[in-house]
């Protein structure tokens, strides 16, 4: 490690970062205007903007200080902060590029690298980053290690063998069997054997010793943000609900690629703090929130504002999601005295490597306790796990709850996979179906 | 010597074409007539045709090839190769340099990558889907209310192109629908949709590499709109023959010839 | 229909001269009997346990007939072996009566498992077993047997206890078919087996649905010959989830173009790489050969590993060239395909992709794909 590269990372870390963000600060000053049917924005949208790009500007000067590792948005982080790794979630600047409406240009590249368009498209996105460079966060460091684990996906792990290979870096995979019923002894014993595993691998890549006591500390860490997360998703429950999903969908980029860190743990004190406060004083994310409804898969990060408006507009707000609950649905198994087991139980059943009787379960009692009027449910083109099931999903939400509910075909962050007069016209319905159910 | 002629039949989804050479391989009649419904009848046409043109009667063509989706079709055919080839050979011959062919049929599209030989080395065609073919035009042609000629205007290529997203056909189609009814210049439409197709092509270009110089075969050549943007995607200007359309028959004919030159070499060993 | 009835007859006499009986009949004939059948689904199980159990796995990769209900459980973009399958299952047809088995094979298998049990809801037991990705090391390998005890005591809930004598005996047989399996790969690929290509997945996907030792007879009378055949033919290997489409397959013999070497995950990426010792303690054995199979892309296997095994197999059988028959929306195939193309090319290897939705027959433009791609191989046979 150079000492010249550790002073930058520091200089920048503690003097560039500041500046730059109240330079960001400065040219945002004139923030779009919010509809009308839209509340007042949450005044912690500029923290978390400034934390972002705080975090993807440092990466820069990450190389030589700190090791880097590209890590899938499921895989237990916890471990690599413990030797301090600069982690970079491909997932999340892949949806960053969607949001930025970018994403057929980086899957493009892909395509003509010889990736089929029919794979997911944060992998194709991601690929694309990889192969030319290009990413509209200015630069990113290439990884010195990857880090996956098929519980989101097997999609990752064939993903990550392909960038393991183009780089030729080490890939560490976190193996999490799917659960059919329940999770079994051997599971769990598989995966909690895994992680001890992985220690003199991540010592040799890193140059750094691994300490118990430093590991139990981001843990603990790291399951405090997720209560917080979760304090702040049940927080929705208010009626008026204090944001919308789509906010939330932001608002998660921190416990997805920091958790485990100082930085995310503040951030949502923060964060619940000001959701606390509009509970009590009974401000809504919008303006006249009528209809409370629930999302489900991952966002159409393209078309997250035309979706917002149309809803709001509507007087209806999304007052829950299983995309936003995943990343505080498990926390409740994490257990400091236990880590290796209790690690293997939080990650092993997220609800993405959980059977579809535990998610319809759980989406039933997300309707009830959110008091949800309709359901929208995204069939992604790109997330095989998320998507194969849903339309018997909806089949049993709908008949046992008597719910409406609309699937809109499209992807994750691939622009090219939209037809809006189609999604209108399916969207309108679903409205007037709603409308009629509750005061019909 | 006594004279030798050949011919290539070109028997596409939407026209048929027909070439007649010479042994030395000089051209001496070309023929594109629409296939219609009977490629079977539509190869008797056209070689007819050619035979006239060429003032030639049908025994003195010592070798045809047939190609093309009907070459199982045109029962007086001596030889059958696939119109991949058979491209590959006839851009060759037109352009020798050429090491890489793109060919924006009706139906399909391919991307061919031959040797200096004219040998086919590599290809991909599009996929099941029409975009990125001529059959796509067609479709937004009608839509648009144009004929295919207005579609292929030239244009200014900084001029704005409205966003055609979509890589299928359906989906572009109700694209351009929603354009139209937002009142969307109809100029900028045709330009989305040629880039469109050109995004189309540029993957599958990539896809196989580009070398030597590149030659584009298939009506779509004469889309001087099209043939502009694709040179500014690719970087470079492409070959572009007097007759696109008889790229195949051309290549057809001269394998005809090259067979029997080569039978000539067996006999004589 | 009328174009394609030559083939149609010539596929049935091939299935006739090599006493080879048609998969659905079969079944039917062992279900009139008692014999318990689970259907099974792709692609790796440990199908010794079943035997010992006396259940007769029935796989089901690709039933006939054409999506309709499937349709209304699944979006179009799923590959069609997940909804050919679910389309199968969905008739609830007689045959299978011991319910059915979903090994963890990919994202839309794993998926298609619990929506059929915890959805959809048949009126048969649905079963699962999962199979470990990735790197494999002791701790993997301690975790499949692990699996399997699991998988045993499953079984044996609805089965009673297992007798070790059969689970031994289950194994002894199915080393014999490997071994078999072994030889008859290897007289493919130096050329001293007369079969086409269509004759030679016939016989390998028999193994899909016939009783095991009838497999084994069947495999016994396959004529191995002394000296190698005479062939100058172009000589291909495929790569991939299932062997073409029958069309397609004797559309290649027709050309004159031999497949002498796969790597299918219905077929050799199921047969060990090497000879294994006979079986001594069946926990043991069954463990060996699943990490002795050929890497594969639904193991999440490593890529280079996988470039050293086709390169190997295309010297060995000294194929000209590499067809991978892809099925549309297959994710862990489409990852690995892209490195495997370009490694090829890079290496002057003749390679042709075509894509499939197992429909019945071949396209124009796919047999245009294919003679184009044969006509290239003939060039390299005949310089
Ligand atoms: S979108 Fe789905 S398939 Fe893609 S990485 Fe995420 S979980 Fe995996
Ligand atoms: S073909 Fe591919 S995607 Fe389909 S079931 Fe098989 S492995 Fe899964």
């Amino acid at each position: 490690m150079s000492i010249r590269a550790e002073l930058k990372y520091k200089i920048m870390k503690d003097y560039g970062a500041p500046v730059l963000m109240a330079f960001q600060n400065v040219r945002r000053r004139k923030p779009r205007p919010t509809p009308a049917a839209f509340g007042s924005p949450l005044d912690s949208n500029q923290r978390l903007k400034e934390i972002l790009s705080r975090h993807y500007f440092l990466s820069r000067y990450a190389p030589g200080v700190k090791k880097v590792a590209w890590v899938t948005s499921g895989a237990p982080v916890e471990l690599l902060r413990a030797f301090d790794f600069y982690t970079i979630y491909p997932e999340n600047h892949s949806a960053l590029v969607g949001a930025k409406k970018q994403g057929a240009d980086y899957c493009g590249i892909a395509e003509g690298d010889g990736f089929s368009q029919d794979l997911c498209s944060y992998a194709r996105i991601d690929l694309g980053h990889m192969l030319s460079g290009k990413t509209p966060a200015g630069k990113l460091p290439k990884p010195d290690l990857l880090f996956c684990s098929n519980n989101i996906c097997q999609t990752v792990l064939y993903w990550y063998k392909a960038i393991a290979h183009e780089l030729d870096i080490p890939l560490i995979h976190f193996d999490a069997p799917f659960v059919t019923t329940e999770q079994t002894e051997a599971d769990i014993n598989y995966m909690a054997q895994q992680l001890q595993d992985m220690i003199p691998i991540l010592e040799r890549v890193s140059g750094r010793v691994f300490y118990l006591n430093i590991f139990e500390e981001i843990l603990e860490r790291s399951m405090e943000t997720s209560k917080t997360w979760g304090a702040i998703l049940d927080a929705m429950k208010a009626q008026p609900a204090p944001m919308t999903i789509f906010d939330a969908f932001g608002h998660l980029a921190p416990i997805v690629s920091l958790r485990g860190l100082p930085v995310a743990q503040d951030y949502y004190h923060i964060l619940m703090d000001e959701i606390n406060t509009r509970v009590t004083q009974g401000i809504g994310a919008i303006s006249d929130e009528r209809y409370r409804l629930i999302w489900d898969n991952i966002a159409i990060w393209y078309k997250v504002r035309f979706l917002a408006t149309f809803f709001a507009e509507r007087k209806m707000n999304f007052v829950t999601a299983t995309y936003t609950n995943a990343w505080a649905e498990t926390t409740g198994y994490l257990d400091v005295k236990d880590p290796w087991r209790s690690m293997a139980k939080t990650y092993g059943q997220i609800i993405l490597n959980n059977n579809l009787k535990h998610r319809l379960d759980l989406m039933k009692g997300m309707i009830k306790t959110y008091a949800v009027d309709g359901m929208v449910m995204h069939s992604t083109r790109s997330c095989k796990p998320y998507s194969v099931g849903q339309f018997d999903l909806r089949k049993a939400i709908t008949a046992d709850l008597d719910l409406p509910a609309v699937i809109l075909d499209a992807d994750i962050a691939d622009e090219r996979v939209w037809s809006e007069q189609q999604i209108q016209t399916r969207l309108e319905a679903f409205c007037e179906t709603l409308e009629g159910s509750k005061y019909g | 010597m006594a004279d030798l002629y050949f011919s290539g039949v070109d028997v596409g989804s939407l026209s048929t074409d027909v070439s007649i050479i010479d042994h030395g391989g000089k051209v001496l009649s070309e023929i594109v007539i629409p296939t219609g419904v009977n490629g079977s009848e539509a190869a008797e046409q056209a070689f007819n045709a050619a035979l006239k043109l060429a003032d030639l009667t049908r025994d003195s063509i010592t070798g045809i090839t047939a190609t093309g989706y009907g070459r199982a079709s045109v029962a007086f055919a001596t030889g059958k190769t696939t119109e991949i080839s058979c491209h590959g050979v006839g851009a060759h011959h037109l352009f020798p340099k050429t090491g890489t062919v793109i060919d924006i049929g009706g139906q399909d599209s391919k991307v061919i990558q031959i040797d200096r030989q004219g040998r086919m080395l590599d290809f991909t065609m599009n996929d099941k889907c029409a975009a990125g073919t001529g059959r796509f035009l067609e479709v937004m042609a009608n839509r648009l209310d144009l004929n295919l000629d207005e579609l292929s205007s030239p244009l200014n290529i900084e001029g704005d192109s409205a966003p055609i997203s979509s890589t299928c056909t359906v989906f572009a189609e109700s694209e351009v629908i929603s354009l139209l009814a937002k009142n969307t210049p109809r100029k900028e439409i045709v330009h989305g949709l040629q880039r469109s197709i050109v995004n189309r092509i540029w993957s599958m270009v990539t896809s196989i590499g580009i070398e030597g110089e590149v030659t584009l075969t298939g009506g779509v050549a004469h889309n001087k709109g099209l043939v502009a943007l694709l040179e500014e995607k690719l970087g470079l200007t492409l070959n572009i023959p007097e007759n696109p359309q008889t790229v195949g028959a051309l290549g057809g004919a001269h394998i005809a010839r090259r067979t029997y030159q080569n039978s000539l070499e067996a006999d004589s060993i | 229909m009328l174009r394609f009835s030559k083939h149609e007859i010539t596929i049935n006499e091939i299935i006739k001269n090599m006493n080879i009986p048609d998969r659905s009949e079969y079944l039917k004939g062992l279900a009139q009997t008692g014999q318990k059948i689970m259907g099974v689904l792709p692609a790796l199980y440990p199908r010794e346990l079943l035997w010992a159990f006396d259940i007769h796995a029935a796989e089901i990769w690709d039933p006939p007939g054409e999506i309709l209900h499937a349709n209304a459980h699944l979006q179009t973009t799923i590959c069609p072996v997940v909804k050919k399958s679910l389309e199968f299952i969905l008739k609830e047809p007689q045959t299978i009566n011991a319910g059915y088995l979903f090994p963890h094979t990919c994202d839309s298998l794993q998926n298609l498992g619990t929506q059929v049990k915890d959805l959809i809801g048949v009126s048969l037991p649905i079963y699962t077993f999962y199979n470990p990705k990735g790197r494999f090391n002791n701790t993997t390998i301690k975790y499949y047997q692990d699996i399997l005890i699991n998988f045993q005591s499953i079984l044996e809930a609805s089965h009673g206890p297992l007798e070790p004598e059969k689970l031994k005996a289950a194994c002894v047989l199915s080393h014999k078919i490997d071994t078999y399996l072994m030889v008859i790969q290897q007289a493919r690929m130096t050329d001293h087996l007369s079969l086409s290509n269509h004759e030679y997945f016939t016989l390998m996907r028999a193994q899909e649905y016939l009783l095991p030792q009838d497999y084994l007879s069947l495999l016994e009378q396959v004529n191995i010959l002394e000296k190698p055949a005479e062939f100058s033919r172009a000589r291909l290997m495929v790569s991939g989830i299932l062997p073409p489409l029958p069309e397609i397959l004797v559309f290649l013999d027709e050309l004159g173009v031999s497949i002498v070497a796969d790597d299918l995950l219905a077929v050799s990426r199921r047969i060990p790489k090497f000879a294994m010792d006979p079986p001594g303690s069946p926990l043991d054995y069954l463990t060996d050969r699943f990490f002795v199979l050929p890497p594969c892309s639904t193991r999440g296997g490593d890529l280079d590993e996988r470039v050293h095994y086709l390169s190997n197999r295309l010297k060995e059988s000294k194929a000209h060239g590499l067809l991978f028959d892809m099925v549309k929306f297959c994710e862990p195939e489409l990852f690995d395909h892209r490195l495997l193309v370009k490694t090829f090319r890079e290496r002057k290897t003749p390679v042709l992709t075509l894509e499939t939705e197992l429909e019945d027959h071949i396209s124009g433009q796919d047999k245009t794909r294919i003679e184009a791609f044969t006509e290239r191989l003939f060039e390299i046979v005949s310089t």
